[in-house]
């Protein structure tokens, strides 16, 4: 009776041990995997990034063809004529225009890793207190088809992070202002789109 | 291996440079036939007086010292970017020295917005980043808010190309080498951009955005200038450290710079005339024997 009891005993500790055995084997082969599987969802989500990007382009070039063309001048108004004729008509072609039409979930996710590698650990101390002075101010109001305000400055961007960014046309640019992300139309200023709580927190 | 690195980093440079600062008073510039003749000023565009003394101070001393063009180093336009703040800013405070003829050429600082590359007075020519050469003097205009790869490539490719015949002086926005205390040095973007300047014998970088005048010794070779302070200034602002070799933050100021063959003579003068600092970098174009920058 005794036997019995410790062979069945014996037996459920067996089955325990090897269940833990798979779960553990399973774990380990998928922490090899997620990275590369997250390193292919990024590059999926910047190329769709990239290819948004280039949508708006086409948009503003074709706003920005109807327009007299923007050359160096003596005069600011022209300047500023420019600027505000081209946030307008760019507004008029896509009034419906929300966060998120560029910054696609997949895209914020595959721009939050890159910023974590870019500005976490030791090494980023350096281009953390790069951005850090002088920066804008964290609390602006930022929304799409808003004007990004030409009395706040401009938070200088880490080398290391546009690195990690997908590169972008002329017209357009990234912005950083505390943990939000954005992507500005450089002649307009009009701001193209938001992602917010995409840099890490500072520690 | 690293000894090889740093024996063929020698042998590359070929560049060697030597500083004999001069007390104020034993200080003249040469003013020699077919010099470069220029002024320094950077964050400036506040449009009150202390920018208007400045201003004024640079007419006065360009009877003596008849500079042909003015290098900005950013935050050329504090206030905005509506037609009036460029008036208040810029075309004001330097009508004199525009109607003189004087030409600026531009550099963007955190606070300016890029339109301003259209404003024909800062000869930008719509672009953030770009060169152009005066006598014997190459320069680079750098966006140091904006250092993407395609721009350190840009320099890369132009400060390649520029041989090294020419002086080569680099400027923009960020110092990579500072000791003021609101913002030091932009250490994140001499990673990127040193190498370079150390491989392609750049010999003289300028900078702004600290609100001080600071002269740091020869780093790896190269000559450092702060000049932030020609229209805001951080009074105290300057810690002094180990590679300070002069600094000044107690008033605005502005510097004057002639490339005299292969001299280098610089003054910098506060808004009330006085000069703070001045002295002769000498250069020496050399074969590949090495050699170090000292003073």
């Amino acid at each position: 009776m005794r036997t019995k009891r410790w062979i069945r005993c014996r037996g459920v500790s067996g089955l325990v041990a090897l269940f833990l055995c798979v779960v553990a084997t399973r774990l380990l082969a998928g922490q090899g995997a997620a990275p590369s599987k997250e390193r292919a969802d990024d590059a999926a989500a910047f190329k769709e990034f990239s290819a948004r990007v280039l949508a708006y382009v086409k948009v503003q070039q074709t706003v920005e063809s109807s327009l007299p063309a923007l050359k160096p001048t003596d005069l600011p108004e022209m300047i500023t004529a420019h600027q505000q004729a081209l946030a307008r008509k760019i507004r008029e072609a896509r009034p419906r225009a929300k966060p998120g039409d560029i910054f696609t979930p997949a895209a914020r996710e595959a721009f939050r890793h890159a910023s974590r590698a870019a500005l976490e650990g030791p090494r980023s101390a350096n281009s953390r207190a790069y951005m850090k002075p002088g920066a804008a101010d964290s609390t602006m109001r930022l929304v799409v088809n808003g004007i990004y305000p030409d009395t706040e400055p401009i938070t200088a961007l880490s080398p290391a992070l546009l690195a990690a960014f997908p590169p972008l046309p002329v017209e357009v640019a990234y912005r950083v202002v505390g943990r939000t992300l954005i992507v500005i139309d450089v002649k307009s200023r009009l701001v193209v789109d938001v992602a917010r709580l995409i840099l890490p927190p500072a520690s | 291996m690293r000894r090889r690195g740093v024996l063929s980093l020698v042998l590359s440079a070929v560049v060697t440079l030597g500083l004999l600062a001069r007390g104020a008073a034993d200080f003249a510039f040469p003013l020699q036939a077919n010099s470069v003749r220029l002024a320094a000023i950077g964050d400036m565009g506040t449009g009150e007086q202390p920018q208007i003394d400045v201003a004024q101070q640079m007419v006065k001393s360009r009877v003596a010292f008849p500079f042909e063009f003015v290098i900005t180093l950013g935050d050329n336009i504090y206030t905005g970017s509506q037609p009036s703040d460029f008036e208040k800013a810029f075309a004001v405070p330097y009508k004199l020295l525009l109607d003189a003829g004087v030409q600026f050429y531009a550099t963007l600082g955190n606070h300016d917005t890029t339109n301003e590359r259209f404003y024909k007075p800062f000869n930008m020519n719509g672009a953030n980043y770009y060169t152009y050469k005066k006598g014997h003097v190459r320069f680079f205009a750098l966006d140091s808010n904006y250092m993407d790869p395609k721009q350190t490539a840009w320099i890369e490719t132009q400060l390649r190309e520029a041989g090294n015949g020419d002086w080569k002086i680099c400027y923009f926005h960020h110092p990579l080498y500072s000791s003021g205390r609101f913002h030091g040095p932009a250490i994140d973007l001499r990673k990127v951009l040193e190498p370079l300047f150390v491989k392609y014998g750049v010999d003289v970088v300028f900078s702004g955005h600290d609100h001080v005048f600071e002269r740091i010794h020869p780093q790896k070779g190269i000559y450092y200038f702060i000049e932030g302070a020609s229209g805001s200034l951080r009074a105290g602002n300057l810690a002094p450290s180990a590679i300070t070799a002069k600094g000044f933050d107690t008033d605005r100021s502005f510097m004057m710079i002639e490339f005299a063959g292969d001299d280098m003579y610089f003054q910098t003068t506060s808004r009330t005339g006085v000069a703070v600092d001045s002295g002769v970098i000498h250069r020496t174009i050399r074969s590949a024997s090495g050699g170090v920058a000292h003073e």
